[in-house]
């Protein structure tokens, strides 16, 4: 039966439209009917029909109380440029967010601090792990784990991981190179992201060998410099060949 | 002119050099040997020139040829083993002797060499026509001890790609060590020298580069070069090595090598060396002399810096990148001295030793210029007076340094410097240490000489040595012209008279010819009614080192009118002078006070002396004279000095006498200059610690916080949070050096109970905890370096109680926080390396620190494992240190005997070098005090090592002579058993006198030894005597006739002892050879076994020869037995060529007792005789007692052909 009703309302609606309407009259429906197979006549001798059930007004309940909305700050009222007609701006609590972490500590002293620190905790843990893993040296002979200094390993070219810079220090001197302007700023932000970034860096740097700095080639212009050395080697006379 | 002087100058050779070839065909880097021929063109100037002496050490000679004809030759090098003698003397005047002697024996600027050829009869009869002779040499080298330096990596690959490189090194002239030559610097020639290296190689060698040819095989190629220049063969000089190559962007003449990996460091280090070019051809008008020049960096070098003709070898650790802020000063200043010595040492070569003060002063003050000229007049004066305060500290505690030794030759025995306890008349024989003394005076006294004529004159002097020396060495030979590039005492002073007309005759007289310096003493009055300043100056002229000073010297008063110079006469008996003053009134007010620059500044004249205008006096400001100046004013005086004096040496010398007066006035005055920026940073850097020293002196007084903790906090801190230093930004070199100093003279403070305030050191702990580096643009590895020495400082020595073994923990809660600290940075170190491994350095000093002051056990084993080979060197160097410093404390053996025998064994020169120089400056024991260590078998070693062990450099056999004469002194070394208690078997009382005297009469060379010092304790002397007779023919009538002669030449000794009879020789002899009667030398006999020889040389294989020699032989391989050499001046002409040939040995051993009792002299004899062919009975010698523990018995005499 519902199903019938959505049907008469649609097809009202239908017809209505179709005549150019927006409002369904009394004529439309009939007309949907009509279409539909009933016979208009008979409805209102069904409607006077004697045992008609009488559906009664549902029972008045007390209007719901609509509770008062919670009042988080002061609406917004609109600006100059918003006409009055539009709705109002929503409670604040919709659209501002609500910080739910503390606020970063941006002090200078405890940035510094913590930086320190943190750099130290790496340091030391770091160290320790390599102390722990490789041979160590002691200073004390009743405590051999107190202080525990890495050996002392011999290379056999010292002179290269003594007078190389290591990657980090090139790595280093490339940011600096590039943003020398900006001066020494206490800046906070980046503090823990590059502590990561360096302790990453020390790990990396302690496994791959230092020294990785590849000779560049001579550019070209140097080999229109004469110098003996960059002569190309003759080859041996051929008379001397056997 | 100095023309007709040079023109005098003789050749001691009866021939001239004019060309020399040196073709190495073949490098072995695996057996590091070296294999080539030479060939030297040589003009005879006198007839029949019969024999060759040239210079050849430790190279096996194959063959020799004159004229393609095979020439005979005798190597004979008496400085392989200095004392032949079984002498149990031990005596270092000896020793010092004999060496002299052993050294002149072979000085080619007498004439002598190791190497006498005998030029074929053929030949002599051409000598009339004074032909042209050409003498051909093959030679080889085996794992060379000396003159080349083989750097072989152990690691994987090809030779080049393990970076394994070969270099020439050497003292002074030392070429004679890699090929044969006329081992002089007043000897030119020009060369040709070829090099056949591994295709993956570079040969860099003195000279042009003419071409690089593949050999056949395409393996091998050969480079090529000319050195048209005639240059002296200790110029010359090579290396070879995968080097890699860079061109200079300003100079293309110029091309730098460095070895794989290090070209970024190289284009950086070189980016300003064309400066230097600049500089040096402006100042001196004159082109650089060679067409081209190179430089070479090389691992484990010998030295920083070496010349040699158109090149220069430096080590490689003075490269470095833009980061490195301290090294950059250092490499620069090292090139400038590589640069000035090309000038004055290697193109304008010396005549003789004695003109060597010349060049170093020359090439020392033109270095002298370029450092005023880049690093400004301050960086100047502030290096004048730190080499004059070095020069003056030296000789007043060791006794003069003698620039320009005259040797009137002959028997005199006058010694120039009987203070010394070796010879300055060779400089083989000097110590490295007087060596660097004399190079600092000698650029010093150019200085004075400056002064006197003026640096236009100068110049204009250097300019025509140098233009002369040009048009020279352009001529040929023919010409005669060479010799004007030969430099000498005499050409230089007419030069300087010629240019000038002035003489400064006096002034050479004073500080050239004569040694010392001059020490004032200075304290003035002011006498307010004369107006006048009573100065007076008195002088300290009879300590050693010290000479007398007469003539003038320049006062400068600083009044309050202004300031005015005096000259003031010093005259022999005249202390007191009177100087007006010029300020007649008292102050005005408001007036500003003018200095001597001109400039006019206001003062606060609170502090002065209301009735003096004087505020301030200078002795000698501008260094004229070499001297020490202790001068006494107030310190308000010395406070006026230091604010407002200009000149950065009036200031440091204000704030090391402001050390004396601890006082609230004085700390102001140095707050103040650490606080100027305009003041120069060394003068604040040592205000620092002048300040540390007050603050200590006035402990109870002291107000405020820790003395410079403010003042670092306001110059180095944040300014919202005074405890945190800023982020490292080093863009300004001052404050950097600033920043550095102070934590480390902060750290020197102590409080009442004499530890470092709780609060200094926490504001250290501070500064490292914080330290940031990551915005900056250079390396702070030098900074953490001081922030650790700054630990170190802080140290104090910990309460023990009952000397209870160290544990953590008894650990001091503070030094545990040191610990930690050191702990970190030395294992970070290992994963991230700092430049030059500075941290680690300090690490290790600081863990020394530690040990000795009882903080924590006392254990060298962590510092011998940083000292084994295979570290950088520097952490070797600390380390050693250490360990040195370990053997003093502790007293050990163990760590002496190892460092011995790292002395011995250690592949680095430098560093076997260093040790012994530690010891010295450190000594485990001196000859005053008893020690364990010192004993028989010590004395022993260290005799071995200097004797015989260190005959391949020259420095090293220097520095362990030196180490044994602060170990025993000049005597006989007390440790040593007396006579009776030893060996009987051995005693032959007589023996101990002779050689030395006999020396005494003989050798010029020898008037340091001083036989009565020995016998002053009319003790019975025993000693061994080992004639080493070869062949029983050369050596042995010279060894009778010096016995014969003894009594009758040696001058009366006190206590004199008389001549026994000579003693009995007997042989026995079991080699194939028959024994010779000593006197009857056959010639023929002598020339047949010498074709023998020859012809068994040939027939051996020769590499072969040395390997099978154990270790300590190959030293002597070559070596003929020599007689103490001064022997040989005459005799040895005619009879020592032969004694090479001779295959055993004599040996005699005279065992005699002698005793004396009051003025009688009793004999006794006892005569014992071995004769042990050595080369049978080694086992027999080493069983034989008489050998036990004598080094030189083992390894005195072979022949090369020994070895049937």
């Amino acid at each position: 039966i519902l199903q019938n009703i959505t049907e008469v309302g649609r097809c009202a609606k239908a017809s209505c439209e179709h005549t150019a309407r927006s409002t369904p009259t009394l004529s439309d429906v009939v007309i949907t009917l009509v279409e539909m197979g009933f016979n208009v006549d008979t409805l209102p001798v069904y409607a006077k029909r004697s045992q008609r059930m009488v559906i009664t007004a549902p029972p008045v309940t007390n209007a719901p109380v609509i509770p008062k909305s919670l009042v988080a700050g002061q609406k917004r009222t609109h600006p100059a440029y918003i006409p009055s007609h539009f709705p109002e701006f929503p409670d604040p609590h919709t659209y501002i967010k609500t910080p739910t972490f503390r606020e970063p500590v941006s002090e200078y002293q405890v940035v510094r601090e913590k930086a320190a620190s943190q750099r130290r905790d790496v340091e030391r843990a770091l160290t320790r792990f390599m102390a722990k893993t490789g041979e160590t040296q002691s200073l004390f002979k009743d405590d051999l784990t107190a202080f525990p200094l890495i050996a002392a390993r011999p290379s056999s070219i010292p002179y290269l991981s003594a007078l190389l810079p290591s990657e980090l220090e090139l790595q280093a001197l490339e940011e600096t190179d590039s943003s020398e302007q900006d001066d020494q700023t206490d800046t906070e932000n980046n503090h823990n992201n590059n502590i990561h970034d360096d302790t990453g860096a020390d790990k990396e740097n302690a496994v791959l060998p230092p020294g990785g700095v590849v000779p560049t080639v001579k550019n070209n212009e140097e080999n229109m410099i004469d110098n003996p050395y960059l002569r190309p080697v003759k080859k041996p006379k051929v008379r001397r060949k056997k | 002119m100095n023309r007709k002087k040079d023109k005098g100058f003789e050749s001691p050779r009866p021939y001239k050099l004019t060309h020399q070839v040196v073709c190495i065909n073949n490098i072995n880097f695996q057996r590091k040997s070296v294999i080539g021929f030479v060939e030297l063109t040589i003009f005879p100037t006198v007839v029949n020139l019969n024999r060759i002496k040239l210079n050849s050490k430790q190279c096996r000679i194959y063959r020799v040829r004159v004229n393609d004809l095979e020439a005979p030759f005798i190597y004979n090098d008496p400085t392989l083993e200095v004392c032949h003698h079984e002498s149990k003397q031990r005596n270092l005047n000896y020793f010092s002797s004999a060496y002299t002697a052993a050294v002149s024996a072979v000085d080619p600027d007498a004439g002598n060499g190791e190497l006498s050829i005998k030029v074929p009869s053929e030949l002599w009869k051409q000598g009339d026509e004074m032909k042209v002779l050409k003498v051909y040499i093959e030679f080889s080298l085996d794992q060379p001890k000396g003159g080349l330096h083989f750097v072989v990596p152990d690691v994987e690959g090809s030779m080049a790609e393990r970076g394994a490189h070969v270099f020439s090194f050497g003292y002074q002239n030392s070429t004679r060590f890699w090929f044969p030559c006329v081992d002089s610097y007043s000897e030119l020639c020009t060369w040709k020298l070829e090099f056949t290296v591994d295709a993956s190689m570079v040969a860099v060698s003195c000279g042009d580069l003419v071409e690089t040819v593949y050999t056949h095989d395409m393996r091998k190629k050969t480079f090529h070069y000319m050195l048209p220049i005639p240059t002296a063969a200790p110029n010359i000089s090579m290396a070879v090595g995968p080097f890699e190559i860079l061109v200079d962007p300003y100079m293309h003449e110029v091309t730098h090598f460095c070895l794989p990996q290090l070209l970024p460091l190289l284009k950086h280090s070189m980016s300003f060396l064309h400066e230097i070019f600049e500089f040096y051809e402006e100042i001196l008008t004159c082109r650089y002399p060679y067409s081209c020049f190179k430089t070479v960096f090389v691992d484990e070098a010998y030295m920083e810096v070496s010349s040699s003709a158109s090149m220069s070898i430096f080590s490689t650790n003075m490269l470095h990148s833009g980061m490195i802020i301290d090294q950059t000063p250092m490499t620069r200043r090292c090139l400038a001295q590589a640069l000035a010595q090309q000038f004055f040492g290697c193109f304008i070569s010396r005549m003789s030793w004695s003109d060597e003060w010349v060049l170093k002063g020359i090439s020392g003050y033109i270095y002298g210029l370029y450092l005023k000229k880049t690093f400004g007049v301050n960086e100047y004066r502030h290096w004048i007076k730190e080499e004059l305060d070095r020069i003056v500290d030296y000789e007043l505690k060791m006794g003069g340094v003698l620039l320009h030794p005259t040797f009137t030759g002959g028997k005199e025995k006058e010694n120039p410097t009987p203070h010394l306890h070796f010879s300055i008349k060779h400089p083989h024989t000097l110590s490295w240490e007087y060596y660097k003394m004399f190079q600092c005076k000698a650029h010093l006294v150019m200085r004075l000489i400056e002064n006197r004529i003026s640096m236009e004159f100068m110049l204009q002097v250097f300019n025509k040595l140098l233009s002369l020396a040009n048009t020279a060495s352009s001529q040929k030979y023919q010409s005669h012209m060479w010799s004007q590039m030969l430099l000498s005492t005499s050409g230089f002073l007419k030069s300087i008279s010629n240019v000038s007309g002035k003489d400064i005759g006096p002034l050479i007289k004073q500080w050239v010819d004569q040694s010392g310096v001059v020490k004032f003493f200075g304290s003035f009055a002011f006498n307010r009614k004369r107006n006048v300043l009573e100065l007076e100056i008195r002088q300290d002229y009879t300590s050693s080192g010290t000479q007398k000073y007469v003539g003038p010297i320049k006062v400068t008063v600083q009044e309050l009118d202004g300031s005015f110079n005096h000259t003031l006469q010093i005259e022999e008996n005249s202390l007191k002078h009177d100087i007006p003053c010029h300020s007649k009134s008292r102050r005005n007010k408001k007036k500003k006070i003018p200095l001597m620059n001109g400039e006019e500044i206001d003062m606060d004249l609170s502090a002065m002396d209301s009735d003096s205008p004087l505020l301030w006096i200078r002795i000698d400001p501008d260094m004229a004279i070499l001297r020490k100046v202790e001068f006494e004013q107030a310190d308000f005086m010395w406070q006026y000095q230091l604010r407002y004096e200009r000149d950065v040496v009036a200031q440091e010398e204000a704030i090391s006498a402001l050390e004396k007066f601890p006082t609230a006035a004085s700390r102001l005055a140095l707050t103040d200059i650490l606080e100027q920026d305009q003041c120069f940073y060394k003068v604040r850097m040592q205000a620092c610690f002048c300040l540390a020293k007050i603050a200590n002196a006035m402990m109870s007084t002291w107000t405020g916080p820790p003395a410079m903790k403010s003042l670092f906090t306001r110059m180095f801190c944040c300014k919202s949070c005074p405890n945190i230093v800023k982020t490292n930004n080093f863009m300004n070199f001052q404050s950097y050096f600033l920043q550095k100093t102070m934590p480390v003279a902060m750290a020197l403070l102590r409080d009442v109970h004499n530890l470092c305030p709780k609060e200094v050191l926490n504001f250290i702990l501070d500064l490292i905890k914080y330290n940031d580096n990551r915005k900056n643009k250079f390396s702070d590895n030098y900074y953490r370096a001081e922030l650790i020495d700054a630990l170190t400082n802080s140290l104090t020595p910990a309460i023990s109680i009952n000397n209870e073994v160290r544990t953590i923990d008894s650990l001091n809660p503070d030094v545990r926080l040191i610990l930690e600290e050191i702990t970190r940075f030395l294992n970070m170190e290992k994963l991230l390396p700092s430049y030059r491994n500075t941290i680690t350095v300090s690490c290790l000093r600081a863990i020394r620190m530690l040990q000795r002051n009882g903080h924590i056990p006392s254990d060298p084993s962590l510092f011998k494992s940083y000292a084994e080979y295979g570290h950088f060197v520097d952490v070797r160097v600390a380390a050693l240190d250490a360990v040195v410093d370990y053997t003093r404390v502790e007293r050990s053996a163990d760590e002496f005997q190892w460092l011995l025998d790292m002395v011995q064994n250690d592949p680095i020169h430098y560093v076997r070098h260093k040790i012994l120089s530690l010891l010295a400056k450190n000594p485990p024991f001196t000859r005053a005090a008893e020690s364990s260590l010192c004993n028989e078998a010590l004395v022993d070693q260290l005799w071995k090592l200097m004797n015989s062990g260190t005959s391949h450099d020259w420095r090293l056999r220097c520095g362990a002579v030196n180490l044994y004469h602060t170990l025993f002194g000049l005597t006989r070394p007390s440790c040593l058993p007396l006579p009776e208690l030893g060996l009987v078997l051995n005693l032959k009382e007589k023996k101990a006198v002779l050689n030395p005297t006999i020396k005494t009469e003989q050798g010029p060379g020898g008037p340091e030894l001083a036989p009565n010092i020995m016998f002053t304790t009319k003790q019975e002397e025993d000693c061994i005597v080992m004639e080493p007779l070869m062949g029983g023919m050369a050596l042995a009538p010279q060894g009778l006739k010096r016995k014969a002669e003894t009594p009758l030449g040696s001058p009366p000794e006190p206590g004199q002892v008389l001549q026994e009879e000579p003693p009995m020789i007997k042989a026995a002899i079991k080699g194939r050879f028959p024994t010779q009667d000593e006197e009857d030398i056959d010639m023929e006999t002598v020339h047949d076994s010498q074709a023998f020889i020859y012809h068994h040389l040939n027939m051996l294989d020769r590499p072969s020869t040395p390997g099978r020699e154990p270790p300590i032989m190959e030293q002597a391989l070559m070596s003929m037995p020599a007689t103490p050499v001064p022997l040989f001046s005459k005799e040895s002409t005619s009879s020592s060529k032969h004694g090479g040939e001779h295959h055993h040995h004599h040996h005699h051993h005279h065992h005699h007792e002698h005793k004396k009792k009051k003025k009688k002299h009793k004999h006794k004899h006892k005569h014992k005789h071995k004769h042990d062919s050595k080369d049978k009975d080694k086992d027999k010698e080493r069983d034989s007692h008489a050998f036990s523990n004598s080094p030189a018995s083992g390894r005195s005499m072979r022949s090369p052909s020994l070895s049937d």
